[in-house]
């Protein structure tokens, strides 16, 4: 290492302690190993993706394409077609990952994320709404972050009676979940088959051909919110213990509440706006970032990045398996998230988010 | 439990009254053109054909099996919550009209079509997930947490769902058949629909007869059960495969509709307490009902176009969800 280490006797086990000019620096040594893993993982996945497909070009290609250069075909496969559909999915599952991430540790319960608590359902519906009432590109990102408010405001609301902690809240949000749902049904039911057809991806989750303003707006969301979340991380890994420590180690526990509440439903309607609603990848996310960093914190960015690799990879595997038939990315991550979401809940049914 | 809040006479009459009503109005109320006065001409003998087809083709199949589901439904999830023990046990969320529906879904993609032979294969994928929900029950610390049990259900029908949707992506003729009938409505079913969904309903029920008194026991709980002579895993077992057969049928004759079990056995148990041999009576009753109402209701909402009942069904049914968990302590069965 290069970086001088101050104090190395110091730092605690499995973490780098690193001093530059008066400044100290703590790092879980297998956490940021994780991370380099993974964004090294999602590099050479993003190339593949952008070099392989029924028209195969070689890295260098892809790349002058990119940048507008060489033939047209080839500008137009990575420019129109592979690009836009990779950072579609890059970003919403950083968004989702890092979302399910807080949520989790907020409700210290592993099954409490997003999907299941009825935020992206909630954000869905809205977004079909705007869809099947005033179609204008702009108003399913803006419709689908107040439904996720509303979804989200509910569950907390009702389940106030149990805190939002334990399994009450969580069936509390499956059954605000089915109504919104049904809410989504009862608008299809009623519009013509233009605006079903056009609200159709909201509904099982898909990244083929997604409007380019939702993308950067998502962009720009989780530019803003995942610096935001990193902040947050150090308050919520001490309420992960009880109410009372984390208030006496200085914790406003109402408001950091509310700030990783507000910035959960942030990250899942920006998400949800672009992709549809792809619960089960803040469920699968973050349980990949902990078990990738063997600590028991708050990895939001490593979540964030195991969210972006499933995404993009859940979406590879749905467009190659039955080509030419695409199948969504939202059935995909439903089968290989479903069996994992039941055997958290029917494998170790004591255990509770650590 | 809590001692019978109302006389049993009484809730049978209104109800039935109730049933009655429902009944009627289905015949009369409709989304198209021919309105309560044609309507009730064409009942009494007079009309043209038009409303005379519209009120006794239409909406009589429609009624009738409104009545037939709602039987098996409610039955069923007065059943079902007998035997788990938990006021939240509800077919649809546990994954029982999930299984039932991608049984027929794979019957159909594999070359059955939708007419024949979806009732054999809806009761067995019904059953199957009944066996899930059994297996799942003997698990311990989850049998016993009401909660969890419906969260690995809802886990289940989404797995299945999911899957079913992969198959109806595959298949274009598989998705056509399947299109309407995994909505879960009571419009536009073939007369045949009622002949055979009607013995699967009469031979579930006579399963339940004779479990009517161990499962009363069972509510005391198991050693008590087996005390008093009976056999818990035996009663258990048999009242799902009656559930099985009940939701199999629904399910195969109209599609998933949700909710209603945990809506019939929720109000069987305010109006009449929690014995099982007082509620199913009351449910039996209360099943048409609350299916019968959500259908009229399916008709009006949207004029002139018509909802699937399942949605009604869930803009009732979840708020109640809600109710239950809500409650301070859940109500133990």
């Amino acid at each position: 290492m290069n970086i001088p280490l101050a104090h190395a006797s110091s730092a605690p086990r499995d973490h780098w302690l690193l001093g530059i000019a008066g400044l100290r620096l703590l790092i879980h040594r297998r956490s940021l190993l994780a991370g380099i893993g993974l964004c090294l993982a999602l590099a050479a996945s993003l190339g593949w993706l952008l070099i392989a497909g029924t028209h195969d070009l070689t890295l260098w290609q892809a790349l002058r394409a990119a940048t507008g250069d060489g033939n047209p075909l080839q500008v137009l496969l990575v420019r129109e077609l592979r690009l836009p559909r990779l950072v579609a999915g890059l970003l919403s599952g950083a968004a989702l990952g890092a979302a399910g991430c807080l949520l989790q540790t907020l409700a210290r319960n592993r099954l409490a994320t997003p999907g299941v608590i009825g935020i992206d359902d909630g954000a869905t519906a809205f977004a079909v709404a705007s869809i099947v009432a005033v179609p204008t590109s702009l108003a399913p990102t803006a419709l689908a972050l107040s439904g996720a408010s509303t979804a989200a405001v509910l569950a907390f609301a009702l389940a106030a009676g149990g805190g939002a902690r334990g399994y009450r809240f969580i069936v509390v949000g499956i059954a605000i979940g089915v109504l919104f749902g049904a809410l989504t049904n009862l608008m299809l039911a009623r519009a013509d088959i233009d605006a079903a057809n056009a609200a159709y991806p909201w509904t099982v989750g898909s990244l083929n051909a997604r409007p380019a303003q939702a993308v950067w707006l998502l962009g720009i969301g989780l530019a803003l919110g995942l610096p935001a979340a990193k902040l947050l991380v150090r308050p919520l890994a001490v309420m992960r213990f009880s109410d009372n420590v984390a208030i006496g180690l200085g914790v406003d526990l109402p408001r950091i509440r509310l700030l990783t509440l507000a910035l959960t439903v942030w990250l899942t309607a920006l998400a949800v706006a672009v992709v549809g609603p792809v619960g089960l990848i803040a469920l699968v996310a973050p349980e990949m970032a902990r078990y990738l960093c063997r600590q028991h914190g708050v990895p939001v960015v490593n979540s964030a990045l195991s969210g972006a690799l499933l995404m993009v990879l859940a979406d590879w595997v749905g467009r190659t398996v039955l080509a030419p038939v695409e199948i969504p990315v939202g059935i995909i991550m439903a089968i290989v998230g479903g069996p994992y979401l039941l055997w958290i809940l029917l494998r170790q049914p004591s255990r509770t988010l650590t | 439990m809590t001692a019978a809040r109302l006389p049993l006479p009484t809730v049978l009459l209104s109800a039935g009254l109730l049933l009655s009503v429902l009944c009627l109005a289905s015949l009369l109320l409709g989304a198209g053109d021919v309105g309560i006065g044609p309507s009730l001409a064409a009942l009494f003998g007079g009309g043209d054909d038009d409303a005379r087809f519209v009120v006794f083709e239409l909406r009589g199949l429609r009624t009738e099996l409104a009545v037939l589901v709602g039987v098996a439904l409610g039955a069923g999830g007065l059943l079902l919550q007998a035997a788990t023990r938990n006021p939240l046990a509800e077919p649809g969320l546990l994954g029982v009209s999930a299984g039932a529906s991608f049984a027929v879904v794979v019957a159909i993609s594999l070359g059955a079509s939708a007419g024949t032979l979806s009732l054999a294969v809806a009761v067995l994928g019904a059953m199957v997930g009944c066996v899930l929900v059994l297996l799942v029950t003997q698990l311990r610390g989850v049998g016993d947490d009401p909660v969890r049990l419906v969260l690995a259900g809802a886990a289940f029908t989404g797995l299945l769902t999911a899957l079913s949707s992969l198959l109806l992506l595959q298949d274009q003729r598989t998705a056509d058949e399947v299109r309407f009938w995994v909505i879960g409505a009571l419009a536009g079913r073939s007369p045949d629909t009622v002949s055979w969904s009607l013995p699967g309903l009469i031979l579930g029920l006579l399963v339940v007869l004779p479990l009517v008194r161990p499962l009363a026991a069972l509510t005391l709980g198991e050693r008590v059960a087996s005390g008093l002579g009976h056999h818990p895993q035996l009663t258990r077992l048999a009242t799902l495969l009656a559930v099985a057969l009940l939701v199999g049928t629904a399910t195969a004759a109209a599609g998933p509709i949700g909710f209603v079990g945990l809506v019939v056995p929720f109000l069987a148990r305010r109006l009449v307490g929690s014995d099982v041999r007082r509620g199913l009576g009351v449910a039996i009753l209360l099943g048409p009902c609350v299916v019968l109402a959500a259908d009229i209701l399916s008709r009006l909402l949207v004029r002139p176009y018509e909802l699937p009942v399942g949605v009604v069904t869930a803009f009732v049914g979840a708020p109640i969800l809600i109710a239950v968990v809500r409650s301070h302590r859940l109500p133990s069965l």
